[in-house]
């Protein structure tokens, strides 16, 4: 292996430097049906330099990447033209994080087991929940990964994480009186527990079930629609990507801290951004620049507390960096069963991909499968979609008081958006 | 440009390779792969010229009969026999799992040489001018209005070198893209965002289209501002080539790609020889179909690019497929087994799709209208090959009243409904088109690949939300 550091350290002019590196070991099984079709294995490794030069009062960077099949005189010509490059450009002056090594593992019972016997375990486990009579799980692919992630700047940044995490994608299918109707589930996690995998899959198993059956409602209609962990996740995510510190900086945001995202009488929204959180796939120590990561509330009750985001962008704000925090913690709120069931209400299972367009005051998407409660009865509903005006949504919106955990996110079960739009 | 040096200097190493696996193995291929992106991008308080995504690599793959095994590593040079010990023992699967093996098809291997190379103008322009460029267009979009409150340029040209070996097999190809866009951010009591962009295996045409786009942006962005939410209901919609794109890839595109006959997913196979769109309906696909962003040699499987109908006068004739796919179907491959990059599997995947040009003149169709909109530029998409539903994300719309366009403007624009619903209703098809490469498809949520799509204006009736 070529020694990157000793390179950039030895070639004029460059005046700091970062390199990460992400070493990927993987195994990976593809079924047709219960079938085994394709068996993978990899390992790689993906090192990527940035070069920081400054002049004129000015900071300029270039990255590039390292591949194992370059020799040093070939590093040594890259280390120089991103030294080039990096002059080209004049971006206002910032440092590098400081000092600090770390190494360590996040949080994961994969280590017990090898990479193929991990495989057919899980596997068996998705296979298990495959008890219903008309029911299958079709195109099912199981990913098990293990990253070893580092980071090393010029100012004395030396961290190492381990992370393991595995990917199971499967199409639960229900085949009956010569119809077949699918979804599409992706579960991520990074404890091998066979009943909660089991679990997880045969729910998706029991939803499509209900899809074979679903009907289009009469429409159009107006009604409370409940939106699950997924929806959630890119609602809340919309709200906090437009208060990062690189947003406000280039003058992209809508909102400012003190702003308030709601005006009406819904349960106030509380957001925290955290660096990790048990289970998640998404759990990082570090960053990509090697930023300690903790946690940071962005909104509460509704209103702006405070921005986040990288090291550079902070700097040019002031402000003091959080890092890239890539787990979403929400306050459960005060919405129970009995409220929901107040009114007729519609449950969103499975959505092509909730749109959420805060620069246009708009949400909505196609549903794939829901449950129409009509006030009575609670009768499965596809072929429709929905679409609300985000501003009003966000302001008489409501959290149920259960609270639920997936991969990136803890929060309230679901969230009631009122009166949207049902065609 | 030559091939890549570094692949060439592999080649033997891949022979050597495939040599020694087929001791093991009745089929091995070696595909290595090395893909180049540079990144220009200014914006109103930032620039950066860096390197963008990139790859290096090989991707061994295996079979006796059945199943399939592939190996993803850096390089393969050094002991041929210690790499190959090590790919075995890798691709190793537990003993229960080895009886659910599927069995039977074999992949075959058919005799060929070539090299493909299609030459770019990359190497013509210093970074320093293109970076240059950029800023220059940037200034332009910010002062073109007082409320445009940020403006991005970006350039992104790319090459790629692909090396292909088995037993009887050795292909190299070498081709380059780019693509460039601008964003205007305009604040007008709302804050809007608007863009556009060019494509294009030479930068001189983006250096001489990008900038008379300008005007048109920031105007485009002044109507943004004040866009209204559409009112949701069923109308009749003229699409721009954008949105044609989408409805193709999404409505029928993901539908005929044929791994997923192989799994029973897709309605579509169902439906070979029928129709399932209006008569006036035309579309293909194909790395040979067209020069866009999609356009290749021979795909991930060492297949030669193909040129395939997918519907002709409104039958559905032909899906698309990868050599696993084929071989296990018994079908012809069509070129189109692609891979996100080295490290993943290859799915049988689109490349340059589209709807091919009719009859009708633009302005007749938008005359034709009572009251209804011309819907414009592709956000995102979704597809369902087993039911058959489809959701397209429009930028924006303009309402046609009386068959005449009007200044009112309604943004986002969701499209969804049945395909064959949508696809029958076509009445009218433009005889203009435009395939346009700057897109990028997953398969489910995942594999991303670089994909072109587009056609003539469409006249369908369906739901905007």
């Amino acid at each position: 292996m070529i020694d990157v550091i000793n390179i950039l350290k030895s070639t004029e002019g460059v005046d700091d430097y970062r390199v990460t590196s992400t070493k990927r070991e993987s195994y990976e099984l593809f079924f047709v049906h219960e079938k085994l079709e394709t068996v993978r294995s990899t390992d790689t490794i993906s090192t990527d330099v940035t070069v920081y030069i400054k002049h004129d009062g000015k900071v300029g960077d270039s990255s590039f990447s390292v591949y194992q099949s370059m020799d040093e005189a070939e590093v040594e010509k890259k280390v120089r033209s991103a030294a080039a490059r990096a002059k080209l450009v004049s971006n206002e002056s910032y440092e590098l994080p400081e000092g600090g090594v770390f190494s360590g593992e996040i949080e994961s019972n994969f280590k017990d087991y090898s990479m193929p016997v991990l495989a057919e375990k899980i596997s068996d486990a998705v296979f298990a929940a495959d008890t219903l009579g008309h029911g299958s799980l079709n195109a099912t692919e199981v990913f098990i990964y293990k990253d070893t992630v580092s980071v090393k700047n010029s100012r004395g940044v030396d961290k190492t994480q381990v992370k393991y995490h595995a990917m199971v994608e499967t199409i639960p299918t229900w085949t009956e009186n010569g119809e077949s109707v699918e979804l599409y589930e992706n579960y991520t996690f990074t404890e091998y527990d066979p009943e909660v995998i089991t679990a997880e899959i045969a729910g998706k198993l029991r939803e499509v079930r209900d899809r074979q059956v679903a009907v289009k409602p009469e429409t159009p209609m107006s009604v409370n629609v409940l939106i699950g962990p997924k929806e959630i996740l890119r609602l809340l995510g919309s709200i906090t990507r437009d208060i990062s510190y690189a947003n406000v900086y280039s003058h992209s945001n809508l909102h400012k801290v003190g702003d308030s995202i709601q005006s009406g009488d819904g349960d106030g929204i509380t957001i925290t951004l955290k660096g990790a959180m048990k289970g998640s796939t998404k759990s990082e120590a570090f960053d990509e620049d090697g930023v300690s990561l903790t946690e940071k509330v962005v909104v509460r009750g509704g209103v702006i507390e405070s921005l986040h985001g990288d090291s550079r962008y902070a700097q040019y704000l002031g402000e003091t960096p959080t890092g890239n925090l890539r787990c979403t913690q929400m306050e459960p709120g005060t919405l129970t069963k009995s409220e929901i069931m107040a009114a007729p209400y519609v449950e969103c299972i499975s959505m092509s991909g909730l749109q959420v367009d805060m620069y246009n005051d708009y949400i909505g998407g196609e549903i794939r499968l829901a449950y129409y409660y009509d006030g009575e009865k609670t009768v499965p509903v596809t072929a429709v979609s929905m679409s609300g005006k985000l501003s009003s949504v966000l302001s008489s919106l409501r959290l149920t008081e259960e609270t639920v955990a997936v991969d990136g996110y803890t929060g309230p079960k679901n969230v009631m958006l009122k009166g949207m739009q049902i065609l | 440009m030559p091939f890549s040096a570094y692949l060439e200097s592999k080649r033997e190493d891949c022979k050597e390779l495939v040599a020694e696996l087929s001791k093991s193995f009745r089929y091995v291929s070696v595909l290595g792969s090395e893909v180049h992106n540079t990144v220009f991008r200014v914006d109103r308080r930032s620039s950066t010229v860096t390197d963008g995504r990139g790859e290096c690599g090989f991707v061994v793959k295996m079979q006796n009969s059945g199943a399939v095994y592939e190996y993803s590593l850096d390089d393969i040079s050094g002991d041929k026999a210690a790499i190959a010990k090590k790919i075995i023992d890798s691709i190793e699967v537990e003993p229960e799992l080895r009886e659910r093996m599927i069995s039977g098809a074999e992949i075959t291997d058919e005799p060929l040489k070539q090299d493909f190379v299609r030459e770019s103008d990359f190497d013509s322009y210093s970074e320093e001018y293109l970076l240059s460029f950029c800023k220059e267009l940037k200034d332009k979009l910010l002062a073109a209005d007082e409320k445009v409150v940020n403006a991005t340029v970006s350039l992104m040209p790319y090459t790629t070198d692909k090396l292909f070996v088995t037993k009887n097999r050795e292909l190299t190809q070498h081709y380059g893209w780019c693509n460039a866009s601008m964003m205007v951010f305009y604040s007008d009591g709302k804050m809007a965002r608007a863009r556009d962009g060019e494509n294009s295996h030479l930068i001189a045409d983006i250096i001489k289209t990008l900038p008379t786009l300008t005007d048109s942006l920031v105007d485009k962005a002044r109507h943004l501002a004040k866009a209204k939410p559409i009112e949701p209901g069923v109308y009749d919609v003229i699409t721009d080539s954008s949105i044609t794109g989408l409805i193709a890839h999404e409505a029928f595109g993901h539908g005929v790609e044929m791994d997923q006959f192989v799994k029973d997913r897709a309605l579509a196979k169902y439906y070979v020889g029928k129709y399932v769109a209006s008569p006036i309906t035309n579309m293909r696909d194909g790395a040979a179909a067209t020069l866009s962003a999609a356009s290749y040699f021979f795909d991930d499987d060492g297949v030669i690019a193909h040129d395939t109908q997918i519907i002709k006068d409104g039958i559905l004739v032909a899906g698309l497929s990868d050599l696993v796919s084929a071989t296990e179907l018994g079908t012809e491959p069509t070129g189109n087994g692609r891979r996100d990059n080295y490290r993943r599997k290859a799915y049988s995947r689109m490349t340059n799709t589209f709807f091919e040009p009719g009859k009708d003149k633009l302005e007749d169709m938008i005359a034709s209208v009572k009251h209804g909109y011309m819907i414009f530029e592709t956000s995102n998409g979704m597809e369902d090959p087993k039911n058959w539903q489809i959701q397209c994300i429009a930028q924006y719309g303009i309402e046609i009243v009386d068959g005449k366009l009007t200044e009112n403007y309604v943004t986002p624009v969701v499209m969804s409904g049945s395909v064959p619903d949508l696809l029958k209703s076509i009445s009218m098809v433009s005889d203009c088109a435009k395939v346009i490469g700057s897109g990028s498809c997953g398969k489910g949520y995942k594999e991303w690949v670089r994909v072109a799509d587009g056609g003539p204006n469409l006249k369908v009736r369906v739901k905007l939300g």
